[in-house]
């Protein structure tokens, strides 16, 4: 069943170890202090067990913000079109 | 000190899961220090004891990814204390394995009792790294007795 906005910002969030309200659409990559090689390896882990998505290294260094993450999601149907 | 807290694997299907186990004898040098009239071995190495189960069962699978290193505690829950003399029963199931990451749910269970679980995640670093003549014993020894079995 796909997943709001809200629930994919907390989701991100909590990947990162990052305040909530840091989290939006627009932050970009750099402004994560935890989007490091672990958090990178982290969001795969995550994206692999909870939505069942394997991305390359490839596709894993083309995220560049959240925004990035939210196109992924949408793509692979968790996040709905609308969102 | 040595820094080895797997004794001996029971069970293991290479990737999937592993059963082993460690013996705290009591006469660890850490009980001196943790804690004076009342030691109890430190939550940090029951977290190490399954990072190194784990690491056992994904090491198996000799896929060429290279050595399985502790990356994340995702999650820890320590539920009694593990007293000297303890024989610790720990477990391992491999919930996701891929070329760049692996993630384990592991327990240690003493006295049929689980004391602690963990949520582990992994990365791998290449064997070119470690030392030439680096192995790994107890790994290598269950492995070896499972083929004499066979055999």
């Amino acid at each position: 069943m796909a997943k709001n906005l809200s629930e994919i910002l907390a989701w991100v969030a909590e990947t990162f170890e990052a305040p909530a309200e840091k989290i939006r659409p627009e932050t970009r990559r750099d402004e994560i202090d935890a989007w490091d090689s672990l958090g990178i390896l982290t969001l795969m882990a995550r994206l692999d067990e909870d939505f069942h998505i394997l991305l390359t290294e490839e596709e894993i260094q083309q995220l560049r913000s959240v925004e990035d993450i939210l196109n992924l999601l949408r793509k692979r149907g968790v996040l709905g079109d609308n969102e | 000190m040595r820094f080895l807290f797997v004794d001996r694997i029971l069970e293991l299907e290479p990737g999937k899961s592993i059963e082993a186990e460690h013996i705290f004898s009591g006469d660890e040098d850490f009980f001196r220090d943790h804690f004076p009239g009342f030691p109890v071995v430190p939550g940090v190495l029951l977290t190490e004891m399954m990072a190194q189960a784990a690491g056992k069962c994904l090491d198996a699978e000799g896929t060429g990814k290279g050595k399985a290193m502790l990356a994340q505690i995702r999650s820890a829950s320590f539920r009694d204390w593990v007293r000297p003399g303890s024989t610790a029963l720990i477990t391992a199931e491999i919930r996701t394995s891929q070329t760049q990451y692996a993630t384990a749910t592991c327990a240690v269970v003493v006295n049929g009792a689980k004391v602690c679980t963990a949520d582990l995640l992994f990365s791998f670093l290449p064997l070119e790294k470690f030392a030439p003549d680096y192995r790994d014993e107890v790994l290598e020894s269950f492995l070896a007795s499972r083929q004499q079995g066979k055999g």
